[in-house]
Formats: C-alpha cells, sequence, structure tokens
C-alpha cells in the first residue's frame, strides 16, 4: 500500500487520532497557561528592591525559584519525564496529560513574568498616583498591556508541545503518537513508512489548525490601542 | 492646626529610605495657600519629588504629618487619597489600551460615575485642554503627539474635579516650543479652574513663569528658601540659592516684571505737541488711534527712529527684545485696543524701573 491507500483505507482512526492529539494538546497547554498566568500575576511584582520578608520579598523569591526549576523540567529529556512519572501515576492519560502540561509551564511563565514587568513605569505610576489599587493595577493595567506577550509564550509552547505530544504514546497517551510510534518501532515492514509520514502530517495539519485559531483570538482579545 | 487658608500643610514631613542613614527630606515645614501654583525647584536629589510624592502619599513619609484641606491624611487609604488629588507626570502615564475618552474617565469611573457623566465630563475637558472631542476622544495614546498626551494627562488628572493636583516635571520630555505653548495654555486652564498645584520643575524659566511661589530645594531635602519668584530672583536666602539661581538673574527678573506695574513715561499724540520743551515723546497715529511713526522726539531725529510698540500686557522682557530687535531705544506701550499708553526708554532699564503698587 502506499501512503494514499493507506490513509483512505484507514482515514478514520487517523482523524480520530488527530482529533485526539489536537485535544490533549489543548487541555495541557490550557492547564499549563492557566497555572503559569495566575502564578505569574502572583509573583510579578514589580518591585525592583523589596524590603525583606514583605510580600514583594517572597514573591521575587518565588518568581526566580519556580522559573529556575521550570527551565529545568524543560531540559530533561521528554522520553525520560514521561517514563519517570510511570512509576507514580501508571499507563495512560494521567501520566501524558501530566508530564506535557508540566511541559508547558516554563515559556507561558516566563513570559507572563517578562510582559508583566516590562509595563512603562510612567503607565504603571501614573496609575498608582490615580488611586489604582494592587490588584486593580495589575488586572486592568498590566494584564492587558502584557497579553501580547503572554500569548506569543502560550503560542510557542503550544508548538513544542504538538511535538513533545508524540512521545506521550509511549505512556499510551493519546494522540498522533500511537501512529508514530507503531510505524517507527517496525520500520521496513508493511505500511510501517506511510504511518509515520502520515502521522507527522498530521502533526503539522494540527499546528495549522492552532496557528489559524491563535491568529483569531489574537485578533479578538488585544486591545485596539496597542495592536500592531 | 489646621486653617483654611492653606490646602496643603505637611508639619514635619520626613523621609527616610531604608537602609540609607541621611533623610531624603529632612523635617519639612510647608503650607501651600489654596489656589495657588507652588513650584518644588532643585538640584537632583534634593527630596522635591519625594516632597510632592508624600503629599498623596505614593511615597510614605516616615514621620509628620500631612494635612489636606483641614484634614489629617497622613494615615487614610492612600488609593481611596490618590483618588481625590489629581496627578501628572511625565510623558502623561497615559493607558495605552485604553481610548482617550476611557483614559480621562478612569478616575470618575473607579468613583462610580454613571457613563453619561463620564463621557460627558471627558468631552467638556478636552474642549479645556484645547482638544477637538469628535476627533480626539476615540483615538488612542501611540496616535497623539507628546504635547497632545501631555494635554490629555492634565484632563486626565482634571477629571473628577479635585481641588489640588500635583504635576512631577509635567513638560520635562516635551521640545522647548510646545511646552512654551503648554505652560502658557497651563496657566489659562489655571485661571478658569483655580486649583491648588505642586508642581515640581528642575527648570528655573518654568518655576519663574508658572509659579505664584517657588521652594527652592538643598541637597539632603531641606527647603532653602519658599518665596515669590521676585523674592528668589532678586535676594536668594543664602549663597545655595544665589548658587542655584545662578547668573543672569537680573536679566530673568526683566520676565517677571509686567508693563502693567511700571511707571511709564508720556506720549503725546497731538500735532500741536510736537516741538514741546518737556521732552514728551510724539506719535503719529492711524485713523483708530493707534501709534503708527514718531512725530517728534525730543533729543533726536523723529524720522530715523522706528516705532515699536508692546502690549502693555506683556512684560519689560518683551519690551527688551522689540527694541533689540527694531534698533529702538523707545517703545512705545499700547493697551488692547492698540491705544498707546505710554513709553518704555533703554536707558529706563539701567536707571532702575520704577513701579506702581499691584492694582493701581
Amino acid at each position: 500500500m502506499n501512503v494514499f491507500q493507506y490513509f483512505s483505507a484507514n482515514s478514520q482512526q487517523i482523524l480520530f487520532l488527530t482529533q485526539a492529539h489536537f485535544l490533549y494538546v489543548l487541555i495541557c497547554v490550557g492547564i499549563g497557561s492557566a497555572i503559569s498566568i495566575v502564578l505569574g500575576l502572583i509573583v510579578s511584582t514589580g518591585e525592583p528592591n523589596p524590603t525583606r520578608f514583605s510580600f514583594d520579598w517572597w514573591a521575587t523569591g518565588i518568581r526566580e525559584g519556580s522559573l529556575l526549576i521550570t527551565a529545568a523540567v524543560l531540559t530533561v529529556p521528554s522520553l525520560a519525564l514521561f517514563v519517570l512519572f510511570l512509576p507514580i501515576t501508571g499507563l495512560g492519560v494521567t501520566t501524558a496529560i501530566i508530564v506535557l502540561t508540566v511541559y508547558s509551564l516554563y515559556t507561558v511563565l516566563r513570559n507572563t513574568v517578562a510582559g508583566l514587568t516590562s509595563v512603562d513605569r510612567a503607565v504603571l505610576e501614573s496609575a498608582r498616583g490615580l488611586g489604582y489599587g494592587r490588584v486593580r493595577r495589575l488586572l486592568t493595567i498590566q494584564l492587558p498591556l502584557a497579553w501580547p506577550v503572554i500569548l506569543n509564550g502560550i503560542r510557542v509552547t503550544t508548538l513544542i508541545s504538538i511535538s513533545i505530544a508524540v512521545v506521550g504514546s509511549i505512556v499510551q497517551g493519546p494522540g498522533l503518537g500511537q501512529l508514530l510510534l507503531t510505524g517507527i518501532t517496525r520500520i521496513g515492514a508493511a505500511n510501517a513508512f506511510p504511518q509515520v509520514l502520515i502521522g507527522t502530517f498530521m502533526c503539522l495539519v494540527v499546528a495549522a489548525v492552532f496557528e489559524i485559531a491563535f491568529a483569531i483570538v489574537q485578533r479578538l482579545t488585544i486591545p485596539r490601542g496597542i495592536r500592531v | 492646626m489646621s486653617d483654611t487658608e492653606n490646602m496643603i500643610v505637611l508639619e514635619a514631613v520626613e523621609k527616610i529610605y531604608p537602609g540609607s542613614s541621611s533623610p531624603a527630606v529632612e523635617r519639612l515645614d510647608m503650607a501651600i495657600p489654596r489656589g495657588e501654583i507652588v513650584m518644588l525647584i532643585g538640584p537632583s536629589g534634593c527630596g522635591k519629588t519625594t516632597t510632592l510624592k508624600m503629599m498623596n502619599r505614593l511615597i510614605e513619609p516616615t514621620g509628620g504629618r500631612i494635612i489636606l484641606d483641614g484634614d489629617d491624611v497622613t494615615d487614610v487609604n492612600g488609593d481611596q487619597l490618590r483618588r481625590k488629588i489629581g496627578y501628572v507626570i511625565q510623558q502623561g502615564g497615559l493607558f495605552p489600551h485604553y481610548s482617550i475618552a476611557d483614559n480621562i474617565g478612569v478616575v470618575p469611573k473607579m468613583l462610580g460615575w454613571d457613563k453619561n457623566r463620564i463621557k460627558e465630563r471627558a468631552d467638556e475637558l478636552l474642549h479645556l485642554v484645547g482638544l477637538e472631542p469628535s476627533t480626539y476622544r476615540d483615538r488612542y495614546p501611540r496616535q497623539l503627539s507628546g504635547g497632545q498626551q501631555q494635554r490629555v494627562g492634565v484632563a486626565r488628572a482634571l477629571a473628577a474635579d479635585p481641588p489640588v493636583m500635583l504635576m512631577d516635571e509635567p513638560f520635562g520630555a516635551i521640545d522647548p516650543i510646545t511646552r512654551d505653548r503648554l505652560q502658557d495654555e497651563f496657566l489659562e486652564i489655571q485661571r478658569t479652574v483655580g486649583k491648588t498645584i505642586c508642581f515640581v520643575t528642575h527648570d528655573l524659566q518654568e518655576a519663574v513663569k508658572l509659579g505664584d511661589r517657588i521652594a527652592v530645594f538643598g541637597t539632603g531635602g531641606r527647603l532653602a528658601q519658599y518665596d515669590s519668584p521676585d523674592t528668589v530672583l532678586t535676594s536668594p536666602a543664602d549663597d545655595f540659592v544665589s548658587d542655584f539661581v545662578g547668573g543672569g538673574a537680573a536679566v530673568r527678573r526683566l520676565s517677571l516684571l509686567e508693563l502693567s506695574r511700571l511707571e511709564l513715561h508720556p506720549i503725546e499724540t497731538e500735532e500741536k505737541a510736537v516741538g514741546n520743551r518737556n521732552g514728551t515723546p510724539v506719535a503719529e497715529v492711524d485713523g483708530s488711534g493707534r501709534p503708527v511713526a514718531w512725530r517728534h522726539l525730543p533729543d533726536r531725529d523723529a524720522a530715523g527712529t522706528t516705532l515699536v510698540t508692546v502690549p502693555l500686557s506683556g512684560t519689560v522682557y518683551d519690551a527688551v527684545d522689540v527694541m533689540l530687535d527694531g534698533s529702538a531705544s523707545l517703545v512705545a506701550v499700547v493697551d488692547e485696543e492698540g491705544l498707546p499708553q505710554g513709553v518704555l526708554h533703554w536707558n529706563d532699564l539701567v536707571a532702575g524701573l520704577k513701579t506702581r503698587e499691584r492694582g493701581a
């Protein structure tokens, strides 16, 4: 069977796996981004020299600590991390989701912190001078202004996650990894090459769908005054 | 110790930053009278900005009391307090993601005004600062020039009609020509709104031009002199102030002296006055009584001297300017209708200018 014949013979299964892959990435990046943004909002104080043991001091510590840990996690080979979680959460979707979520943390957290702290000092100072409290300032000024940077972080993390998600299939995670892994382990055998090729191609399709979605979200959520 | 004359009173206010042994502002006593513009000036690091920011508690004082309009506000909620005090900073500090109207409306919105009232107020203020509401209300800050942004910054500070405005070098980052125009507009607006204004600047010219009073800060947050611009320039309290005011104080004083306050020499327009012996210059006037040329000047050739005029509302500086420009040694001072009111001679500048009592 050539690639096209394989595709038409297994189109239903392939579409199911593609769909699963898409949702798998969506869920993990969604959870990961939510955690990172909330954490980023709490720890981005914008106070360069906080007094010892004040809220800002702790926040700065937690910020640097979580950036360090999430960065370290990102450098662990994905294959190893999936396997390392096996004894704790076992085979299946749970492990797959936890690991991919953990992978998605760093980029979004880093971008959230960078975005929130890079908001023009003059804007923050005038907000304070007009009587904006800390939370109001964070949510109505800093977050909208940092949003393009945060959204870009989510976008990058999504693209990375699409390929890492493939590895998830070694712990029986969902998605195109199943197709790819079957093909790779049986390379040289019948249908192995079409499986790898189609798996790769469908990953690109998933990425394209996400890119289109991001373009729309960007258009809808970035305030007009700061759109470039 | 609250009195109704003063809008802001600082009592022994002090700021010592953590980890620093010397105070940034040292036991400062200062009273800012209602409806006046007080300029805080001094070298960098003198505590003028710290002082300003303690007035709305952006910086918490480490000692002393702040009294606003008779109420002790040293310990009230800072955010609530700041909503009642206008605040303008360099470059406006506008929120880039809000439209101009929304920027102006932020404080009224926090105070719970209804939408229509906020919208009307924004239009009213845009009008006040010289920006056409229909053109500008829906624009975003980045679509405006620096000068326009600064105007919006002032409008935003005025939005909830606070009795007090604090301004931290608002015109500092603006080109000199626009700055000059903004300063004139600012004085014009102040004539309408009559706020109590504290204004930090590092530009003595600006302090002299805008201030009813000038507070000169020395290093270490010491208030070196707190007086009218005229007094600061002509009789500095100590060596520090006189160094700070620097050379050229006498020239700068010229721009402070309004012509309407001077004792001017008389001027004649009647033809029969030509050849008089009392030294009064005679001007030739047009149909509506405005002087056009000199008909007779004692001690010199009238035909060879250009007639230059300066409005009565101008300053001695303006008079000197037109004299130099026209190579004339005397200038006719005219009123709003252009009718001659008197003459100022070049020699008067050196001989000492005679001033009349204010309001005379």
